[in-house]
């Protein structure tokens, strides 16, 4: 039941006490099918809110004391957002309740709350690495490209690479911006390693694209990993990359790194992948960096 | 046999232009590359000349050095 105001000397009825009670151990559920504004009598309760369309609770103040809290609960498909009317409502996670999501509304005065969100947020991917670029398998080419897969929506992406390689060659990097390639203004050293050696190829600049991995011939398989970051962004363009591969024995691991830039302003949304001799089959993913929590 | 590129997941022939830039890319590769391991050359050298002059094995360099 709704919170009830008992009065000096009234007598109490045991369904009143069990009513009471009752809210305790199974909340009292008021179900709403379209956007509601939540009323005095709902101190206490839990608003349940079901309709296939998007819905709003909208707060208003002088309604509530500092400590009343009730629950907010949506099972319907159409997301719910808890909206401030005229008082305020400050939460560290989303106000939006996905279908079986809910929260916890907390006043902290009469025109004040605190909506604590479950643990369940809107279906919205806003965080970690989101695929811009789905696993997209390559055979036998001697390039491939993946353009848009740069926006402004991340600052930083991560490119994940497996090839195999007729030839022992490279693997080479360079920008696009509307599927024009850019071949100038790389720069970037490295290193490379193998059980016995360790080597820089030193600092090489000016060059006409960054070296990505070297690939061993015979179609041994190897993985190559490149962090990118800022191609959207009207400065240089930095690379972090490393890669390994094994031998056709999957011994003899050779492990290189180049860290490097594209050294000019243009706004880059995609890139190509060419390997300097033979061909190459494999596959490779785009992920952005999600730039909030 | 016509060179083959993925474009944006679509394995096709290159066109004459891409053929083109494909081609200048593995001359530019194949030149950079090489000055690169010039350089590299002549820095073994220029550190063997040096280790040479102290009597020492890079081994023994290595172990110096640390």
């Amino acid at each position: 039941m709704a919170i009830t105001t008992f009065t000096s000397g009234q007598v109490l009825t045991a369904a009143q006490m069990n009513a009471v009670q009752g809210n305790d151990y199974n909340q009292t559920v008021s179900t709403k099918t379209a956007s509601y504004t939540l009323v005095a009598a709902d101190k206490g309760t839990r608003v349940v809110m079901n309709s296939a369309s998007s819905t709003t609770i909208t707060v208003n103040t002088s309604l509530f004391a500092a400590g009343d809290t009730l629950v907010l609960q949506n099972i319907g498909a159409g997301v719910c957002t808890v909206t401030a009317g005229t008082a305020t409502v400050s939460s560290a996670g989303p106000l939006a309740i996905p279908q079986y999501g809910s929260g916890t509304l907390y006043f902290t005065s009469a025109g004040a709350a605190i909506y604590f969100p479950s643990a369940v947020t809107a279906a919205t991917v806003s965080s970690g690495l989101v695929v811009v670029k789905a696993e997209t398998a390559f055979s036998a080419v001697s390039s491939f490209t993946a353009d848009n897969v740069f926006t402004s929506s991340y600052t930083n992406y991560l490119i994940l690479i497996k090839f195999a390689n007729t030839s022992d060659a490279t693997l080479n990097l360079q920008f696009r911006a509307a599927t024009t390639t850019t071949t100038t203004n790389y720069n970037y050293n490295g290193y490379q390693m193998t059980s016995t050696t360790a080597a820089s190829y030193g600092y090489n600049a000016s060059q006409s694209s960054l070296r990505l991995a070297q690939t061993g011939g015979s179609s041994v398989i190897g993985y190559c990993q490149a962090n990118i970051y800022s191609p959207q962004i009207a400065e240089q363009t930095g690379l972090i990359a490393t890669n390994l591969r094994f031998d056709a024995s999957y011994a003899s691991p050779l492990a290189q790194g180049t860290t490097g830039n594209q050294n000019s302003s243009t706004q880059f949304d995609g890139f190509i992948v060419s390997t300097s001799a033979g061909t190459t089959t494999g596959s490779y993913t785009v992920y952005g960096y999600a730039k909030t929590v | 046999m016509a060179l083959k590129i993925n474009d944006n997941g679509v394995t096709r022939d290159m066109t004459a232009d891409e053929q083109a830039a494909y081609k200048a890319f593995q001359t530019d590769t194949a030149a950079e590359t090489e000055a690169q391991n010039k350089a590299l050359v002549a820095k073994k050298a220029a550190q063997k000349a040096v280790l040479d002059k102290l009597g020492l094995t890079a081994d023994e360099a290595s172990a110096l050095l640390g």
